[in-house]
């Protein structure tokens, strides 16, 4: 991989430092709400439009279609690299655009809104840096980055047990990516010592020569960093609480986006730098993912919060995730990158859907809910179409990518794909218990009977039809996949 | 001999110096630890440095027990300290007691290595004690007398702050 | 009789203790001043003696690459020195710059408190500068009898005087044992000066083994020990850290800290390189007594001065890391986190100067309840400089404590470096206790007694300014971290 020009416009650093600019202009006008509004809605759609015009610079190939690349902190070798390929594109296509809902969403969010609005921008530097950093402290800075305003977002904004959820949400994370840290200083010197270049470039680290055992070790560090992140099954404790407590806006950002820095950190760090100890933990990481889909999908079934159902059947939704990833065929990969988009936007669009829901009724437990079809139609509608859509409805979103992901892994590994299968049966059994009890049933008394508002129809159109069409064409994303995708599988060795 | 008359001596300073604690009155306790000061003038006169005794003797248990006393009588303490220490004094002896084990039990297991420091008895003899005390303190150890002063200053300002009536 | 005048004065080089000289008359000058202005009124003392910090700090970076040695080898100011000065002369600062209101508030405003400050600094400056053991011996007087007063500067308030006596009682012991140690090594090996004891060292290297001489190391190091607050010697930190003026809290963490770090590294690296061994295998354990000890207490801590005393401990855990590591990297990185650590626990420290009501009984967990809202300034600045305490980029405290963890990975103290870092996670709930209390919880009371004055408010934002940039773009300060190692 390398880089093509050095010298041209800084698209990725003005996409990544966008949104900081415009949180300090929110802090700056922090007495006004309207105006942080509106500047926190003009930043996302400039960065939203960004996005899309960094994609016309892709080439479809592996490698680097935009690169920079700057000195930063030399003591220790530490470079500010930032690279796009067709991977990183999708995931920041997919940022700017539920950065741009969430802050529609919000829009009457009036407890703070300045700090609010900032905290979301801010958020979203946090999440595209980790997706374009290629040196690995500077990736460690972003990973860190998205931390503190989601730990903000949900224990200010939250419910009520936001303090236990925002601190626990911390806690995990910050443990996890502490190991991170300790590997990442361990490889530098390491590598440092072999060739006597201090660098943290992912390139040049991977080249480094290591002991079998030396790489297990910097790969589980690795690991429990993104495994946290993800969450891979034991570590997903605190992913319930978090989401359940969190505000709407935080919700969509840490199902759509936040989880998936875990996924593309194992591929793009932690399978490439240690691609023998990768191959060794796939069989483990392939039984780590069917204990969480399957265990995710049973407590999911137990819950009678329908945000918690929604959190519980984002982790059995990764645990799919993980499953094509262990994989390790093509097909396979390409099926769980694009089952992570359509995660993003079916998983969003459901949060949403639920948030407009309790805002009307006031709850969010299943048996004081129901018969929302009569009250409000349209409401109910979108609803139903997200959750077919999560439950893996041929044609819409999460299909495409569920079922490249069995045909990948029936191809390496038979048994894992019908142990998969049983999941989606799994999840159609929660999700339809969960529209059931939402939709049909008694009707409950709600407090608005109020159908759905413009801003609503606003947010909610785009992510439906978004919803249809990553079901039915998902051609193009593949397409930018493809190149990338087969270039990490044999620069990891296959299995 | 001379190691009769060191223990002698040492046996009159520990003995002033536990006095000096234990006295009630604060005048007693003054005198004792004039007691204490000559007894230590003594040892520096078997350590061959006359002229240090001779400044202990002037500037310790003169000019400074006489500062003493007269803060004493200043502040008419007269007999006013009564409290007893009794557990302090245990505790102090029990210390006081391991320091000396401890003492003892290096200056025999460290072998001191006889590697003595610049002054010895010929130097002494060719140029004189007080030459030799003022060359210690004006050549080799000049910075940290200087820093002394400054100390000093330190220590007045801080008692007078702490002691001030009204700000 | 004039030999010895020539010599004398053939000795003496001014340029080398220029700024402790500097800062010694004015702080004469300055106690001049105060007893000669009006009562109750010391604002222009406390300008003076920034002015006077202004002019060491000018003096003291003129002799940046121009080591200069004298006194009989008594004292050499090089880089290092250098560096620790500039730290001191930083801590006094922002220290007097909070200070001003502060003491009217409480009601004690007495001129000699600058001055005091003053000779303190100086104090640290000869510690920092010191090779000879005497000299860091009196510097390290100088430094605590002045703090001894500081910390009990207001006499009517009980908990004052509590950490001022306390303060003395403690450090007197710990002194003694320094001095004895010092004692000690003067009869193994005839002489005080640093580098005569490790050319001692040297011819003899079984000199190691002489129980004498390793005593006398041991009591020598527990002196410092002491002043660093490291465990198991940090038992007087919280009581003085609480009960002492809270601006003299925030000096003593980090001005007198470093100084004493300063000396621990002169006399152990220099002096004691010998016992290289022994010494690390010391400090890796007491490095991670003190980081486990503090971090742990504070955890249950509910009084924001003490809690913070117990990370103070904790911190200085972390910088002894660097000392085990024995390697220049690990060096530098102590002076890079002296530094850091300066701003962002002054920082803090600020805030808490601000936000304190007078008698400072408000200064606990629940005091500061929806700080963050009524008072979104000072939240974000404290917020700033907890962020940085736990270590988190893009603040300083995560450079400066990724400094210290590769100097001791590059050792090999691999283990070292998780436990530190397990640590570090430990740190994170306390710290982020406080930020819970400030943004999660809804405001009780209005912070309306909090008047924010222009000096507090530069040393807030100085520090700011500080942890950011370190935090950011640390190159040109690491580099010369790097130049102010032996």
């Amino acid at each position: 991989m390398t880089a093509d020009s050095s010298l041209q416009f800084p698209l990725l650093s003005l996409l990544l430092w966008l949104p900081i600019l415009g949180a300090l202009l929110c802090l700056l006008w922090y007495k006004a709400p309207a105006a942080s509004r509106w500047i926190a809605l003009g930043t996302s759609t400039a960065v939203f439009v960004l996005s899309l015009v960094a994609g016309l610079y892709s080439t479809g190939s592996a490698g680097w279609f935009l690169y920079e690349d700057a000195s930063w902190i030399e003591h220790f070798g530490i470079r500010y690299t930032l690279g796009m390929d067709g991977i990183s594109l999708l995931l920041i296509i997919l940022t700017a655009f539920l950065q741009l809902v969430a802050v529609v969403i919000s829009w009457d969010q009036d407890k703070f809104s300045a700090l609010f609005f900032a905290l979301i921008l801010v958020l979203g530097t946090g999440i595209m840096g980790v997706f374009l950093a290629l040196d690995l402290i500077l990736f460690y800075l972003f990973w860190e980055l998205m931390l503190i305003p989601m730990f903000f977002l949900i224990g200010v904004w939250g419910y009520k047990r936001k303090v236990y959820a925002a601190v626990k949400f911390f806690l995990f994370t910050l443990a996890g990516s502490l190991c991170l840290l300790l590997a990442v200083i361990s490889l530098h010197l390491l590598h440092g010592e072999q060739t006597g270049v201090y660098t943290f470039a992912l390139e040049a680290l991977q080249q480094t020569r290591l002991s079998f055992s030396q790489e297990m070790l910097f790969y589980l560090c690795f690991m429990a960093a993104f495994a946290v992140k993800v969450p891979i099954f034991p570590f997903h404790s605190w992913l319930p609480d978090a989401h359940t407590e969190a505000p709407v806006a935080a919700s969509v950002d840490l199902a759509g986006l936040l989880l998936k820095t875990g996924v593309y950190g194992m591929i793009r760090f932690a399978f490439p730098l240690f691609p023998h100890a990768a191959e060794k933990s796939l069989p483990v990481l392939a039984v780590l993912a069917l204990i969480g889909l399957f265990y995710a999908a049973w407590i999911a079934y137990l819950q009678t919060d329908i945000k918690r159902i929604v959190a519980y059947s984002s982790i059995s939704h990764l645990g799919f995730v993980l499953l094509g990833l262990a994989a390790w065929n093509q097909t396979a990969w390409e099926g769980s990158l694009l089952l992570m988009i359509n995660h993003g936007v079916t998983t969003g669009a459901l949060f949403i859907a639920i948030a407009l829901i309790h805002k009307r009724t006031g709850t969010r437990e299943i048996a004081k809910l129901g018969g929302i079809w009569k009250s409000q139609p349209n409401l109910a509608a979108f609803f139903l179409l997200f959750s077919l859509a999560s439950l893996g409805l041929p044609g819409l979103a999460n299909f495409s990518g569920e079922i490249l992901i069995l045909i990948g892994t029936f191809s390496s590994n038979a048994v894992w794909a019908i142990f998969a299968v049983g999941g989606v049966l799994f999840s159609a059994a929660y999700i339809l218990r969960m529209v059931q009890g939402t939709i049909w049933g008694p009707c409950c008394e709600p407090f608005d009977k109020q159908d759905l508002g413009g801003r609503e129809w606003l947010v909610l159109i785009p992510l439906a039809v978004l919803v249809v069409i990553l079901g039915c064409y998902p051609q193009p994303l593949l397409d930018s996949l493809r190149e990338p995708v087969s270039f990490m599988l044999r620069q990891g060795g296959q299995p | 001999m001379q190691a009769i008359l060191f223990y002698l001596t040492a046996v009159v300073a520990i003995l002033s110096a536990f006095f000096v604690m234990k006295c009630r009155n604060p005048i007693n306790s003054a005198l004792n630890l004039v007691t204490t000061f000559l007894c230590l003038a003594v040892f520096y006169v078997m350590l061959e440095s006359p002229f240090m005794a001779a400044v202990q003797i002037m500037v310790y248990a003169g000019a400074i027990m006489v500062l003493i006393i007269f803060v004493i009588m200043l502040l008419n303490l007269g007999l006013t300290v009564k409290t007893r220490y009794t557990h302090g004094l245990a505790a102090g002896g029990i210390l006081s007691v391991m320091v000396l084990f401890v003492a003892n039990y290096f200056t025999r297991a460290g072998e001191a290595t006889g590697t003595g420091g610049s002054v010895t008895s010929e130097l002494i003899a060719s140029y004189g004690h007080t030459e030799l005390i003022g060359r210690a303190m004006f050549v080799d150890f000049l910075l940290p007398f200087e820093i002394a002063s400054i100390l000093l200053l330190v220590a007045i300002v801080g008692a007078v702050v702490l002691s001030k009536r009204k700000v | 009789m004039e030999n010895l005048v020539q010599e004398a004065i053939q000795n003496v080089n001014m340029q080398a203790i220029m700024p402790s000289l500097v800062l010694c008359v004015f702080g004469m000058v300055l106690l001049m001043v105060s007893v000669f202005s009006k009562r109750g009124n010391t604002t222009h003392v406390a300008w003076l003696s920034i002015a006077a910090l202004v002019i060491t700090g000018f003096v003291t970076l003129s002799g940046w690459n121009n080591p200069q040695g004298g006194f009989a080898d008594s004292v050499l100011f090089d880089n290092f020195a250098t560096f620790f000065s500039m730290i001191c002369i930083i801590a006094a600062g922002l220290t007097i710059l909070m200070s001003d209101d502060y003491l009217k508030r409480e009601g004690s405003p007495v001129g000699e408190y600058y001055p005091l400050i003053l000779f303190t600094t100086a104090g640290a400056m000869w510690m920092a500068s010191g090779t000879d053991l005497m000299t860091i011996f009196l510097g390290l007087e100088v430094l605590s009898i002045s703090l001894y007063v500081l910390a009990g500067f207001f006499r009517d308030q009980t908990r004052s005087n509590e950490a001022g006596l306390k303060y003395f009682f403690l450090g007197a012991f710990s002194t003694g044992f320094l001095l004895y140690g010092v004692a000690l090594l003067y009869g193994v090996t005839g002489t005080t000066k640093i580098q005569g004891i490790a050319a001692y060292v040297q011819a003899n290297p079984d000199s190691a083994m002489n129980t004498m001489f390793i005593a006398g190391g041991l009591l020598l190091l527990v002196g410092f020990l002491f002043k660093i607050a490291a465990a198991p010697f940090h038992m007087w930190t919280p009581d003085v850290y609480q009960g002492a003026p809270t601006p003299i809290t925030a000096f003593m963490s980090a001005g007198p800290k470093a100084a004493a770090f300063a000396a621990l590294m002169r006399v152990t690296i220099v002096g004691l390189d010998g016992l290289q061994s022994e010494l690390t295998s010391l400090f890796w354990v007491l490095a991670v007594l003190t980081m486990t000890v503090g971090n742990f207490i504070a955890l249950s801590q509910k009084d924001l001065k003490r809690m913070l005393a117990y990370s103070s401990i904790s911190h200085a855990g972390y910088a002894m890391v660097g000392l085990v590591a024995w390697n220049a990297v690990g060096l530098s990185a102590i002076l890079f986190y002296m530094l850091v650590y300066t701003f962002m626990n002054m920082g803090a420290f600020a805030v808490l100067v601000l936000i304190g009501k007078k008698g400072e009984d408000n200064l606990t967990l629940d005091g500061v309840a929806g700080l963050g809202y009524k008072k979104p300034i000072l939240g974000i600045a404290l917020t700033i400089f907890l962020f940085s305490l736990m270590g988190l980029p893009p603040t300083a405290g995560f450079t400066a404590k990724f400094y210290i963890f590769a100097g001791a990975i590059k050792a090999g103290y691999i283990w070292l470096a998780v436990l530190g870092v397990l640590n570090s996670a430990v740190s994170l709930y306390y710290y982020l206790r406080i930020m819970v209390q400030m943004y999660f919880k809804d405001p009780e009371e209005d912070f309306a007694w909090v008047k924010i004055n222009v000096p507090t408010a530069i040393s807030i934002a100085i520090s700011v300014v500080g942890v950011l940039y370190l935090g950011i773009v640390p190159g040109a300060v690491m580099n010369l971290a790097k130049l102010a190692g032996f």
